[in-house]
């Protein structure tokens, strides 16, 4: 029994001389992932320290931050980049060097990233997990869709996931797909007007629109209320009804995990017998700490995890730390349809044309998910026409009509590892505590971009089905903040660096709870897999501690 | 103490000998129609809400839950008809004794968390039922509750006997002679089964109820269970009786208030399954209760219904646009922690929503009222009820504000919207975190212990001087 207190820690060595730890488990990082990690332990009567660089920062604090200042667009722009906890906001934040400007919305405080996102939350398919032998490109998940299915499970209960037991959600209008055990915990929301009206108009033209589960509760939960409906997903949910890692962060330390904050990680110490002793942090006031624990959790987003791995030297014999990094690098599209389809009501997004998830085409070029982007469109559509010259009541009046009739597609493709697309501690660059910052290297493959026309010949098909004008299809390659790879998963410690339980191949005391395990993207937002993936973590530990 | 021990079990011996109920004729426990009666009654009294498993998805009445007590938990046994965990090997006289009594099937004692001293006055008729119910209409679970452990005196369940002397009343349920019949059926409801006073009526220093106040008002673990006797201004008075079944019924009326804490849950478990005669039986009644009147109140409590306006900038300044602004959460302003916390929901006017999905903050017996205890515990710890128009939830704020911020919003909310005479300091909120003030009897302990052997002696002397005289009459 290891103890917390520092008290009993010489109590126990006075008397038994036994070894001791600070924890059982130490998690870094309080996103969801580690905060859901932690519960679970802390649960298991564990004793867990929670580790988190940042700070805790009430609800209505940060729907004051995004209310009262000119920094509403941008939804990193609520949450504090105080110097010592940069969001990926900053510039100094990292650096990129290859042809993509890789800079996903990552935050650092308690409860992590999912502060804001739409919570969108997926299950993989079967076929997605062994990609390499279904269609003969990049790897294979060393587990199976039926390996993981229990804890997609508790992952979708943990976060009160809403979604159709119903659809094919591989998009080829099939019965119900992928297999569950259980239905959704939660009934889906009603249908926006406007996925309605699309649905309408499109499906008969052979698109199957799904519905996208997500953890907007439609009914109290779990401490949550229901969502409203009143498209403020994004900056922050000002009620609490989505989702965020920050609940179960608070019900860790109501299990008893204790929380630090202001900790930023920067070495995993070594010790024998290929173990980790101990991790060091440092404060916002300098301060040094060393804490010691049984079991190892990292779990700090795909790009802090490698880094911190690369910066103490560990998990790395396969050299494969920091490379295969993989985001759904995606474009988009707007278009005028020739009815009223009023965006900006109900959910920021509910799902979209899924025909191309899966399907032998894989073998050539990647799986595209086409999402309908919900948000208010006013803002995009009035920087348009004053971008055009229009003013006054000619302003208003095209305002107030495109606004009504606008539609975007958020569409993303599926991305293959590759060895050199990699995040790495920059060689030069410090932040204020001292701490190397990051440098990144991302170029977008050829199997993305053999899939572009085709996404791009659904969007002129679309834009003529709603006998509407086309506004726009993106240049170029946009972030979508899906960090993968980049602590790749797989049976063979040579070429990955964590085995099928996310613990890595190096140091059996080490895992890693972070998207950064999945050696397959997809097409799908990782998050619920990188919880169920966190919870298995848990229970594995459970088992051994 | 040996001395008080042996007193009190003298004591405890003559009540036990002394024939304290008469056995009537027994119906068949097994027949449908009464266990579907005894189901009614069970709902009318509120069983579920004590006798519940500790998850909510547990089994009925499988017990488990802890009634937090100013004293101490007390852990609600398996009433289920378990013959190893439950009351399965009760027979009808146990089970009444236990109802109007207070006393276990093993003659112990129950603590008065058990309304005992409501429910004594049940009729012969609802209590066959519910013996029926229970018998025969549960499904038996052999999960044994844990024992309750009371901290040193109260673990003592003996000393309930000398307790149930002064407070338990013997008589059978008479209702008053003036009222008409639907009050009088409101009066059996309100004063047995519904066991309203044990929240609703102000309890005396040894924690029973004080007889001369009924249903004038009481606290209850930080709430404040308010004062619903017919009086206009400090009561009911000035609610229209639909108004009163609307409230009983869904837990809201709209212009008075809604219900939270310990009455969402009778509302929830009880009220909202009652037949529409028995609400309006109930409304009735307390529409015709003896009024009580809090000299401090000029106005009833729903009667603020006009929002003091506000400049828009008393939301806007408080943020600095340097990332330390951006972090620090230590504001106490009222208004800016209102537009965070509150306005989403309630919006910046206090309106609500017009269907009432959220609630307004004007004309609110919440924010109106002389005492801001159920103001507090709101904030801190939301709402959560469910009845027939939909589930009501506010989540809780206790572990995003200080008990001063929580202050500071109260005050906001109660100098735009509602009483704003009555204020609330940050010892209030510590106080009502800890589950409300401690009762005297408590706080009086150390002294009381001094004392107790004395004062157990003349409480025994005065009992056995009362029970020799309810003898004679017996005889």
């Amino acid at each position: 029994m290891a103890w917390l207190c520092p008290f009993f820690n010489i109590f126990e060595k006075g008397i038994t001389m036994a070894e001791t730890f600070d924890a059982d488990v130490i998690v870094v990082g309080s996103g969801a992932l580690g905060s859901n990690a932690a519960y679970e332990l802390a649960k298991a009567g564990k004793s867990v320290i929670l580790m988190e660089a940042g700070l805790r920062i009430p609800r209505w604090k940060i729907v004051q931050n995004s209310r009262n200042s000119s920094r509403r667009s941008d939804y990193n722009r609520p949450y504090p980049d105080v110097e010592w906890a940069r969001t990926t906001e900053s510039d100094e934040y990292l650096e990129n060097t290859g042809s993509f400007d890789l800079r996903p919305g990552m935050l650092k405080l308690v409860g992590g990233t999912t502060w804001h996102w739409a919570a969108a939350t997926w299950r993989y398919l079967p076929s997605d997990m062994k990609l390499k032998s279904t269609y003969g490109v990049g790897r294979d998940w060393p587990i199976s869709y039926d390996d993981l299915e229990p804890w997609y499970q508790r992952a979708e209960e943990a976060l009160g996931v809403v979604g159709s037991d119903e659809q094919d959600q591989s998009g080829q209008g099939g019965g119900a797909y992928p297999p569950r055990s259980k239905p959704y915990p939660l009934p889906p929301e009603g249908k926006t007007y406007m996925f309605q009206r699309l649905e309408a108009r499109l499906s008969p033209l052979g698109f199957n629109f799904i519905h996208e589960p997500n953890a907007r509760v439609t009914k109290p939960y779990d401490g949550r209320p229901a969502c409203a409906g009143n498209n403020n997903c994004m900056p922050v949910c000002p009620i609490g009804a989505m989702y965020s890692g920050g609940f179960h962060a608070d019900h860790a330390e109501a299990v008893g995990a204790k929380l630090l904050t202001d900790a930023t990680a920067y070495k995993l110490e070594k010790g024998a017998g290929g173990k980790i002793v101990a991790v060091h942090y440092r404060t916002s006031k300098g301060e040094d700490v060393r804490l010691t624990a049984r079991y190892f959790i990292v779990a700090a987003h795909g790009l802090e995890t490698p880094k911190l791995l690369l910066m103490s030297d560990v998990a790395n014999s396969s050299d494969q730390v920091g490379r295969n990094l993989m985001d759904h690098t995606g474009i988009g599209m707007h278009f005028l349809a020739d009815e009223e389809v009023w965006g900006g009501r109900g959910a920021v997004q509910q799902g979209g044309v899924f025909n191309r998830r899966d399907g032998e085409h894989r073998r050539d070029y990647a799986a595209i998910k086409h999402a309908i982007a919900n948000p208010v469109p006013n803002p995009a559509v009035a920087a348009r026409l004053i971008d055009q010259g229009l003013l006054g009541p000619e302003l208003d009046r095209r305002i107030r009509d495109e606004a009504s009739r606008w539609v975007e597609f958020s569409t993303v493709f599926e991305m293959l590892p590759h060895p050199t697309n990699r995040v790495q501690p920059h060689p030069t660059r410090r932040d204020a505590l001292g701490i190397p910052t990051l440098t990144v290297h991302y170029d977008v493959d050829d199997y993305v971009k053999a899939a572009r026309p085709h996404a791009e010949a659904d969007f002129h098909t679309f834009v003529k089905g709603m006998n509407g004008q086309l506004i726009d299809i993106s240049e170029g390659w946009q972030n979508r903040d899906h960090l993968m790879g980049s602590v790749i998963m797989g049976a063979d410690p040579k070429d990955s660096v964590v085995d099928g339980d996310c613990r890595t191949h190096d140091h059996d005391n080490l895992f890693l709870a972070t998207t950064g395990v999945i050696p397959a993207s997809g097409v799908i937002n990782p998050t619920l897999t990188g919880v169920a993936l966190s919870i298995r973590i848990a229970d594995a530990i459970a088992k051994e501690v | 103490m040996k001395f008080l021990i042996s007193v009190t079990a003298a004591c405890l011996s003559l009540v036990v000998a002394s024939p304290s109920f008469a056995q009537d004729a027994q119906p068949d426990f097994t027949d449908k129609a009464l266990i579907a009666r005894g189901a009614a009654v069970a709902t009318a009294g509120d069983c579920a809400a004590c006798h519940r498993a500790v998850e909510p998805s547990g089994p009925q009445y499988v017990g488990g839950y802890e009634i937090a007590s100013p004293l101490g938990a007390i852990v609600a046994p398996n009433i289920t008809p378990s013959k190893s965990a439950g009351i399965g090997d009760w027979s009808f006289a146990d089970f009444d004794r236990a109802m109007r009594k207070g006393k276990r099937r093993d003659g112990a004692n129950l603590y008065p968390a058990m309304p005992y001293t409501d429910y004594q006055g049940v009729s012969t008729a609802d209590m066959q039922a519910l013996y029926a119910y229970f018998m025969h209409g549960v499904k038996p679970v052999d999960t044994k509750a844990p024992e309750t452990h009371l901290p040193f005196p109260f673990g003592i369940r003996m000393l309930m006997t000398p307790w149930n002397w002064m407070f338990r009343s013997d008589k059978p349920f008479k209702a008053t002679e003036t009222l008409s019949t639907q009050a009088q059926r409101g009066q059996y409801l309100v004063e047995t089964l519904g066991h309203c006073g044990s929240c609703h009526t102000p309890r005396n220093v040894l924690m029973a109820e004080k007889s001369g106040e009924a249903l004038g008002g009481g606290d209850i673990g930080g709430w404040h269970a308010p004062n619903i006797t017919s009086d206009p201004i400090s009561g009911i008075g000035g609610w229209r009786q639909d108004e009163l079944v609307a409230y009983l019924r869904d837990g809201r009326a709209p212009g008075k208030g809604v219900a939270a804490g310990g009455m969402a849950e009778a509302v929830e478990h009880s009220l909202q399954h009652l037949p529409d005669a028995d609400l309006e039986a109930i409304a009735a009644y307390l529409k015709a209760s003896d009024p009580i009147r809090n000299p401090d109140e000029k106005r009833p409590a729903f009667a603020w219904t006009q929002a003091r306006p506000i400049k828009l900038a008393a939301y806007e300044p408080g943020n600095g646009t340097d990332e330390a602004s951006y972090a620090d959460s230590s504001t106490t302003d009222g208004a800016f922690l209102y537009a965070g916390a509150c306005a989403s929901c309630h919006g910046r006017d206090g309106k609500g929503t017009k269907d009432h999905f959220y609630p307004p903050l004007v004309g609110s017996v919440t924010t109106g009222a002389v005492n801001p205890a159920n103001l507090i515990m709101t904030i801190l710890g939301g709402v959560d009820r469910k009845s027939g128009v939909g589930h009501a939830f506010m989540p809780a704020f206790a572990d995003q504000m200080s008990d001063a911020q929580v202050a500071a919003v109260a005050n906001h909310v109660l100098q735009r919207f509602g009483r704003s005479q009555t204020s609330v300091t940050a010892t209030m909120v510590a106080t009502a975190r800890a589950g409300g003030p401690e009762p005297l009897l408590l706080k009086l302990m150390p002294w009381l212990m001094g004392l107790a052997a004395l004062a157990l002696a003349v409480v025994a002397y005065v009992s056995i001087r009362k029970s020799s005289g309810r003898k004679s009459r017996v005889g």
